[in-house]
């Protein structure tokens, strides 16, 4: 099963890159605008033996984790103080919903007002964009507790404390881990924004630099650096908590952001 | 000890007043072994659920002494999350030392068959074995008073009757005091010191079975004691009966 599906999104992308060289091939694309598989690949091996792939990669690679990391450990306190307080929720609900509704790109500009254009701007950046979907989910997973399961821990005496790491944080989990993925992607789309706009090194960075430069195969090969990392980021996260919660099972499917 | 007092549970359903439970009383001494039978919707659950302190009376009150109590519900309500030892020691943890946890975890599941799906997760069972896990969870604490909501119905009829022996068996080991509710009569005059009979709400009936344990459903006294409570249910209402009647 796992083969088979792994082979249908390997056949997926080998017919993708056909149909791009066929094109290039056929004379119907400007190899300008759109340089062959070839040439991206050819440019991806430049940047990777002079070393300046890996360097824009690392930096790119701790801008996300660390924004990611700050989202998660301010996103989880932080929902489950609102899920047991009416007051916590009635102060801080309204300002986080007017927040959620504006993309966290239109802030950039306020962002390098107030925090420069260092890295505290770029990891700005990605925490508003992956602090939503971790934080919704983990409340919508308190909220959406079991009942039933509660009057079991009711009638073995759990105190509260106890209540809600015994049962309702673990009852989240499957909602948490829809929010994490879903953060993650978001985490790595923010980045890039960040750093297209005020950077010096990173994977936005790059794009930009190339585009500059003319470089369109430079900007592609960016551009699919960007999308595999995110994938294996995502397939990481996945075998991670396969791994650390085997009950999930199939719960992870439905986590596709 | 257990004891209802002029009990009533009230529920709004649809704007309207549904009577649950209508002016009980009733005492459950230490060590006593009833069992509660009655059509559904009697009010069977929301007696056992007031017992157990899941919900609170509209009016009257209920008082129990027992320091752990075990409630098996109708469903298994086990954590997906935990495998079945992990579920089986739900209400030790914290509580004993992890070499007790584990051997009387290891104990309980050989009691109730379950030895070889120690590691298995609740959705890898079937609902007979997660129900098998939640008596084990159950009984694992030792409990004083012990609440079953028909807590064989999901079972095969094989190991119904081995859980019904090992039940009776625990109970004449350590006395707890032990509620079950059915709408299995048969069950109820197996299993049951004493049967009282549930209508509308209210205690309508109180007989003690004066037969030894463990019973035969084929004696003809469990037939007899079967027919006589059938007879007087398939009746229909009667006035209930006085609190002192149904006090033990």
């Amino acid at each position: 099963m796992r083969l088979s599906r792994t082979l249908s999104f390997a056949a997926v992308f080998a017919a993708l890159i056909a149909v791009w060289w066929g094109a290039g091939r056929a004379g119907w694309t400007n190899a300008y605008l759109l340089p062959s598989p070839a040439a991206v690949i050819a440019a991806l091996a430049d940047l990777g033996r002079s070393g300046v792939l890996g360097h824009h990669v690392a930096v790119s690679l701790g801008r996300v984790l660390a924004g990611f990391a700050l989202s998660v450990a301010l996103a989880l306190p932080l929902a489950v103080v609102m899920t047991a307080s009416r007051t916590a929720r009635a102060v801080i609900d309204p300002p986080l919903e007017l927040l959620r509704q504006i993309p966290p790109l239109a802030l950039i500009p306020l962002l390098m007002l107030w925090l420069g254009i260092g890295e505290a701007q770029k990891l700005g950046i990605i925490v508003l964009a992956s602090f939503f979907p971790v934080f919704l989910g983990v409340r919508s997973g308190i909220e959406r507790v079991d009942n039933r399961l509660l009057e079991v821990g009711k009638v073995m005496r759990l105190d509260r404390a106890e209540m809600l790491t015994r049962i309702v944080l673990p009852s989240a989990l499957p909602s948490l881990v829809v929010g994490l993925r879903i953060s993650l992607g978001y985490s790595w789309r923010a980045l890039v924004g960040a750093e297209l706009v005020a950077s010096s090194a990173g994977l936005g960075y790059m794009i930009v630099d190339a585009e500059n430069l003319a470089r369109t195969d430079i900007v592609l090969a960016g551009i699919l650096v960007i999308g595999a990392i995110g994938l294996l980021s995502d397939l990481l996260l996945k075998l991670a908590v396969q791994r650390c919660a085997p009950w999930l099972g199939d719960q992870l499917e439905t986590a596709h952001a | 000890m257990l004891e209802f007092s002029d009990v009533s549970r009230r529920y709004d359903v649809a704007g309207g007043a549904v009577v649950a439970l209508d002016n009980v009383s009733a005492a459950f001494p230490p060590g006593s072994l009833t069992t509660v039978v009655g059509r559904s919707g009697c009010g069977k659950t929301t007696l056992l659920r007031l017992a157990a302190g899941l919900t609170e009376p509209s009016g009257g009150n209920v008082q129990r002494t027992a320091e752990r109590i075990g409630v098996v519900f109708q469903d298994a309500r086990l954590m997906p999350w935990l495998d079945v030892a992990a579920n089986v020691a739900f209400g030790l943890r914290g509580r004993l030392p992890p070499a007790e946890i584990d051997a009387r975890v290891a104990a309980m599941l050989a009691l109730v068959g379950l030895e070889r799906f120690h590691a298995a997760y609740p959705a890898q069972l079937s609902g007979g074995m997660a129900q098998r896990v939640a008596i084990a969870r159950a009984l694992v604490i030792e409990p004083d008073l012990m609440l079953l909501d028909e807590p064989f119905a999901a079972l095969d009829a094989f190991t119904r009757r081995v859980l019904q022996g090992e039940l009776i068996a625990l109970w004449q080991r350590r006395r707890p005091t032990v509620l079950l509710v059915t709408h299995d009569v048969e069950e109820a005059v197996l299993m049951g010191e004493t049967i009282i009979e549930m209508e509308a709400g209210r205690l309508v009936g109180r007989h003690a079975i004066a037969l030894p344990f463990p019973r035969d459903p084929t004696d003809p006294a469990v037939v007899g004691h079967r027919r006589a409570v059938l007879d007087r249910l398939i009746a229909g209402p009667r006035f209930p009966v006085a609190a002192s009647g149904v006090k033990s």
